[in-house]
Parts: structure tokens; C-alpha cells; sequence
């Protein structure tokens, strides 16, 4: 079994894990994105989104399950074959949560291009800023190391 | 229950509901409903500024089965214009690529392929 140690800087994540919990908590009850589905009657696109919101919360789940107690001791987090996807998809869950709310006002092309002056954002919004970079940085480091693990789970 | 696409690339516990469009005469709706699901359907994938490149790839390849060189075309597609057309077929299968997609957060939609 492949797995990955990452020792965090507690002082950097530990004020981050604010916004994610926040967000986290909404995505317990409401899918990350639109259905997409077209003239469904009411009952199917209900179960459709029942069923997603049901794999969110096993996301978030495997997610904040990284920042227990032995990381508020060593400042490490393990990814492995049992956690890697379900983080993956938290992360994304969560940063397309943060873009419609708390980094509504910086808009998309800047979200895109992340072509952001820090200085000019407020300090919610760049604490919001920087949790999004934060869960994409997680991202990378899962899909550089674990993806094999993923494709072939 | 919703379909779902299994690892072994078949569809699972589908219920496909079409909502009827005109409530009034019934012959006619049923008639519209056997044509679509009959029909087929597009699943289309949709830009958004927030996932990673790396990431939709990874998607493509886990969720439809693209080699290397087929997920990353198909990801380009879709930063470059807005969206890609990943799979067409008949709609109960459409609709498990396209919940499957959005399990993984890809804004994925289902659209009538009119090109048949």
C-alpha cells in the first residue's frame, strides 16, 4: 500500500481548517455543483441529489478525519489507497463551495487565471483565498503521488 | 435510485424519469417519453474556474476510461471552449456518466444528441 506522510506548518493550516469546517457543513446538505439534468420530474432529481450529497458527506468526513489530534501534535497528514480519492473530491467539493460564497466577490476569470493582488483583499477573503489554495495544493500532491492508487481503485 | 457507473463500466440501480410535458394528453406524452429515452444523449462536460487541470484529467480517465492523451485533448476542449462533449449514448447510461462526473464535482449536463 502506497502512502504519503506531509508534515503541515500548524500556524499556517490551523486558522484554515475554520473555513473549511464552515464550508464543510454546507455540503452536508447541498450538492457542490448544479444537476445538469434536464426535465426530470421531481422525485429522480431529488434522489439524484440525495445520493451526491450522501458521497459529500463520506468526503468531507475523510477530510476533517486528517486534522485529528495527531495532527495538532506533529502537524502530519497521511494520504493512502483508503483516503486518497475521497479527499481529492472533498477538496474540489470545498474550493467550488468557496467560490460561490465567500470568493464570490474576486470573481471567476481571477479565480482561473489566480492572478490576485493579496493586498487588496479583505481578510476574510484572503484567508478564503488562501484555504482554496491550501485544499488545490493538497490536490496536487494526492494526484502526483496517488494516482495510480486512484485510477487502479 | 440513480444509475451508477460501476468499476467495471456498467450502469447500476437506474431509474430513468422523463417529466411529462403536457399533462392533458396522455397518448401524446407517452409517446414523447418512449422517444427520448430512446434517443440519444450527450453528456457534456462545462468549464469552471476552480478545478485543476491535473484533476479533470485524472476524472476523464478514472470515470470514462480516456487513455493519457484522450483526457488531456478532452480537458483542453473544455478550458479552451467552455465545454466537451465526453460521451453520447442511450440516456440511462448518459445519466450515470453524467452523476458519476458529479460525484467527482465536474459540472457535467445530459443534452439530446440531435446529430442522429
Amino acid at each position: 500500500m502506497k502512502r504519503i506522510e506531509v508534515k503541515l506548518a500548524l500556524t499556517v493550516v490551523a486558522p484554515l481548517l475554520d473555513v473549511v469546517k464552515e464550508l464543510a457543513d454546507s455540503l452536508r446538505s447541498r450538492p457542490a455543483g448544479p444537476s445538469g439534468l434536464p426535465d426530470v420530474d421531481l422525485d429522480f432529481s431529488v434522489e439524484w441529489s440525495r445520493e451526491l450529497v450522501e458521497g459529500q458527506r463520506a468526503e468531507i468526513d475523510a477530510l476533517l478525519g486528517l486534522f485529528g489530534e495527531d495532527f495538532f501534535k506533529e502537524g502530519v497528514v497521511a494520504f493512502d489507497d483508503q483516503n486518497a480519492e475521497l479527499i481529492l473530491r472533498a477538496c474540489a467539493a470545498i474550493r467550488l463551495r468557496l467560490r460561490e460564497t465567500l470568493l464570490k466577490p474576486m470573481g471567476d476569470e481571477a479565480l482561473e487565471t489566480g492572478d490576485i493582488d493579496l493586498g487588496k483583499l479583505t481578510l476574510a477573503v484572503r484567508r478564503a483565498f488562501m484555504c482554496y489554495l491550501f485544499l488545490a495544493t493538497l490536490q496536487e500532491l494526492i494526484i502526483q503521488h496517488l494516482d495510480e492508487t486512484i485510477l487502479g481503485g | 435510485m440513480v444509475t451508477k457507473i460501476a468499476e467495471d463500466g456498467r450502469s447500476r440501480l437506474l431509474v430513468p424519469k422523463l417529466k411529462p410535458t403536457n399533462s392533458q394528453a396522455l397518448p401524446k406524452e407517452a409517446t414523447h417519453t418512449e422517444l427520448a429515452l430512446e434517443g440519444r444523449w450527450r453528456v457534456v462536460v462545462v468549464n469552471d474556474p476552480v478545478n485543476l487541470m491535473s484533476y479533470v484529467v485524472l476524472v476523464f480517465k478514472k470515470v470514462l476510461g480516456f487513455d493519457e492523451t484522450t483526457a488531456r485533448r478532452k480537458m483542453l476542449e473544455v478550458h479552451e471552449l467552455g465545454r466537451s462533449m465526453v460521451w453520447s449514448g442511450l440516456r440511462e447510461k448518459a445519466e450515470a456518466y453524467a452523476f458519476t462526473l458529479q460525484q467527482w464535482h465536474l459540472h457535467a449536463i445530459l443534452e439530446p444528441d440531435e446529430t442522429h
